[in-house]
């Protein structure tokens, strides 16, 4: 397949599948300005969909690291009225977004504290309560560009990276629209039977690892298929590999081990180990990296309690891949992971519980492996093999 | 950090738009001008910017509009755009130039390209340059594509000096350097506005033309001031005086002395002859059909709009470069414009013998043969520029 034909059908699919764009909608395109190839090919193909409109707003992180580098303190969290209507105005649209950071290391040097304060708040607000009212069909998707692929493969390799990008996507198969569909199905039967299961914790056995987790009666397992208030179907992250909750973060006990490197601030965790007694991590130790994790624990309220569990098993493309792409829409979906941190309030029917943790970050890591065995723990004491061998056992 | 960026970032954001502590500035970019748009915002916050808005134009997505949108979306502005427009209002504008892609819509259907106009977003900006409510600035941003037209191969270095010669800076004060050349383009049309002639008569090879001049419009040059008193310069590099005409006093013929890039064809050797304001003949090497479908199906567009004097000083001149951007080749030498006249040169009520057309198009006539000279009331004959040297003291 040539190079632009690639960047085509990709571009479809994430219009078709993953937003779902349809006839006479209006959609918002999102890129770095370094994503402008696959930003391009995506309004091509909204309009080729049958948007009526297709707004583009790139954006540009040398642009931010000049307004936190050089700009007055109220420029921080400014969202100019313009943003605001912009952001407004994708209720009942669709969204695009793309990921792959160009220069990770870019606001590196500069004052972390104007760093985290440079949110503009007003807008994110407004996405919040879009995304709470479910009044946006919209998909996330990585753009491969030459600083990603530094970050990679050491190298700015951006025919590898796209390549990798490419199998992830399933772009290989003959016609990657329905085998999305069957994998967005498999994905949906998986959570379905686990929700009807009703487990009362998850169990996780392995090296270093054994973590019994509670769950919530009201959280069901959800996977990244999503409908909109408008009864819109649409794939808000592609690729997409995990069945995920939230769970009770008053009732985990034991300890877990990381099994993949963990890209956080612009530092590298390895090998970490959290000891979680009534909930909350009490013991933190890892190869490298273990201060920035316990210097989050320590300062950001419920950091220290968990606010997701993902299982993944061996189909997960990004695992077959076995590349570490330094981007969480990818690597999270490489194998089972857990994140500290803020719950899922949407995988409620319904108001979250309380045992849905509250907390202003959310970090996934990931735990799965070969010899990670995960069972559900029912009410009555029974244990039902969930999986094996990265292999889905529930029927 | 490249030092000359950012030495042209800073001249476009203190002379050129003239940025003040606590304005917000709006920067409008193509996406291949990225460089030079990080360059702009880092300078804007240095010179005290509230806030840069950043909005970055890409020729591609407008292409895809044109070629798979639905007709109704060709004129679309969006609220969120026009809100954008609307906040320039007393705040700051920089513009960048520089085509990456001139050939990029040329293969599509001519009707919708022309359509392609979100009407509204202009009529904002326009009122906002009739009410004199921005300051502003248009600078050039060196990309490939633009290196590729100039010099045939995507030369971008050799682009950026000359467009550095052209903007002074290789001045050891560019900012001084400026300051002295914005003031002899005003003491010049200071010159013209005291000697209030009544018309305009160029002589040169293929050239005898007179055009009558307007009492109540006055001849401007390089730097402007918004109605909040703020001094700006909208374009960088500028070297014109300029005034509008009256549109119905042409009578001869010019011949126009550099190719003229116009809607992706190149017209060379132009020669326009007026009778009683209008153009009645036209011929060139190249491309006349162009021009002549111009003033057959634009109303008006066969009257002078702009004369404007430009001499040897001009960088642009100096730089023997055809930019193939109107920003900068309309500063190489003396022009004119058929169509549009300029209404903010008037002083009170707009006159008759203002030209209003819907297209503005320059063409250069000076050379080093040409003679420029003023005709005054009273018959006198001023002369204003020979061998490409300003006269008027």
């Amino acid at each position: 397949v040539k190079a632009e034909e690639r960047l085509e059908r990709y571009a479809e699919l994430a219009v078709r599948v993953g937003a779902n764009v349809q006839q006479g909608q209006e959609v918002f395109v999102i890129p770095e300005i370094e994503h402008a190839d696959l930003a391009r090919a995506l309004v091509r193909q909204a309009y080729l969909a049958g948007a009526s409109y297709v707004h583009v707003f790139y954006r540009d992180e040398h642009v931010r690291k000049a307004m936190i580098e050089l700009g007055p303190d109220s420029a921080l969290a400014y969202t100019p009225a313009w943003e605001k209507e912009l952001t407004e105005a994708m209720s009942d649209n669709a969204l695009l977004a793309t990921t792959g950071n160009a220069d990770p290391e870019l606001l590196a040097d500069l004052d972390g504290d104007r760093v985290g304060r440079a949110i503009p708040l007003e807008r994110a607000e407004i996405r919040q309560r879009q995304h709470l009212e479910q009044s946006v069909n919209w998909c996330a998707v990585g753009a491969p560009n030459a600083g990603w692929a530094t970050q990679v493969f050491g190298e700015p390799d951006v025919e590898r990276l796209w390549e990798k990008v490419a199998f992830c996507m399933r772009l290989d198969e003959a016609d990657p629209v329905s085998a999305w569909r069957e994998h967005l199905d498999r994905l949906r039967v998986r959570g379905d039977a686990l929700t009807g299961l009703r487990p009362d914790a998850l169990r996780y056995r392995g090296p270093d690892t054994d973590l019994t987790v509670g769950l919530l009666p009201s959280a069901r397992w959800g996977s990244a298929g999503f409908r909109t208030s408008g009864g819109i179907d649409y794939v808000a992250n592609m690729p997409t590999e995990e069945i995920f909750t939230t769970p009770d973060c008053r009732r985990a006990e034991g300890k877990i081990r990381s099994s993949l490197p963990l890209v956080l601030d612009g530092q590298m965790i390895r090998g970490l180990q959290l000891t979680l007694e009534e909930g909350r991590i009490v013991g933190v130790d890892a190869e490298q990296g273990a201060d920035l994790i316990r210097g989050q624990l320590g300062t950001v309220e419920n950091a220290d309690r968990l606010g997701e569990l993902a299982l993944v098993t061996s189909e997960s493309r990004v695992g077959q891949s076995e590349t570490l792409f330094f981007d969480t829409l990818f690597d999270e979906n490489a194998t089972c992971h857990i994140a500290y941190g803020a719950g899922l309030p949407y995988a409620f029917d319904g108001e979250p519980d309380e045992g849905c943790n509250d907390a202003k970050l959310h970090v996934d890591f990931m735990v799965g492996g070969p010899e990670l065995e995960v069972d559900a723990l029912l009410a009555d004491g029974s244990a039902v093999p969930l999986i094996r061998d990265e292999n889905w056992q529930l029927q | 950090m490249d030092e000359r960026l950012e030495r042209y970032a800073e001249l476009a954001v203190r002379v050129g738009a003239n940025v003040q502590p606590g304005q917000e500035v709006f920067l409008l970019a193509n996406v291949e001008h990225r460089d030079l748009a990080r360059a702009l915002t880092r300078q804007a916050y240095r010179a005290g910017a509230a806030y840069v808005h950043v909005l970055y134009n890409d020729m591609h997505v407008r292409r895809a509009l044109i070629e798979l949108g639905p007709d109704e979306a060709l004129t679309y502005a969006p609220e969120w755009r026009k809100t954008f427009n609307e906040s320039m209002t007393g705040n700051a504008m920089i513009g960048t130039t520089g085509d990456p892609e001139p050939e990029l819509l040329a293969d599509l259907d001519g009707e919708r390209v022309g359509r392609a106009v979100p009407r509204e977003l202009v009529e904002i900006r326009m009122r906002q340059m009739s009410e004199d409510s921005v300051n502003w600035v248009g600078v050039g941003a060196p990309n490939e594509g633009w290196a590729r037209q100039v010099f045939g191969e995507p030369d971008v270095e050799r682009l950026w000096e000359k467009v550095a010669f052209c903007m002074r800076l290789d001045e050891p004060d560019p900012v001084a350097a400026w300051q002295d050349h914005l003031a002899r383009l005003e003491a010049r049309c200071e010159g013209l506005n005291e000697l209030g002639a009544d018309a305009l008569q160029y002589r040169g090879p293929g050239t005898d033309l007179t055009v009558g001049l307007l009492r109540n419009v006055r001849w401007m040059s390089g730097s402007t001031d918004t109605r909040d008193g703020i001094r700006y310069v909208a374009n960088m590099p500028t070297e014109e005086v300029f005034t509008s005409p009256d549109a119905r006093r042409t009578e001869g013929t010019i011949r126009s002395t550099m190719p003229l890039p116009l809607q992706g064809q190149i017209v060379r050797g132009l020669e326009l002859t007026f009778e009683q304001g209008r153009a009645v003949r036209v011929e060139a090497e190249t491309g006349a059909d162009l021009i002549r479908s111009h003033f057959a199906t634009i109303e008006n567009a066969d009257r002078l709009g702009e004369v404007a004097l430009v001499t040897k000083e001009s960088r642009v001149g100096r730089s023997g470069t055809i930019f193939y951007d109107v920003l900068f080749d309309e500063n190489a030498t003396c022009h004119i414009a058929y169509g549009m006249g300029l209404p903010f040169l008037v002083d009170g009520e707009p006159d008759d013998g203002l030209n209003v057309a819907n297209m503005h198009v320059d063409f250069m006539v000076g050379g080093p043969e040409l003679e420029v000279d003023a005709l005054l009331a009273d018959g006198t004959v001023v002369p204003l520029v020979r061998n490409e040297e300003w006269q008027l003291a």
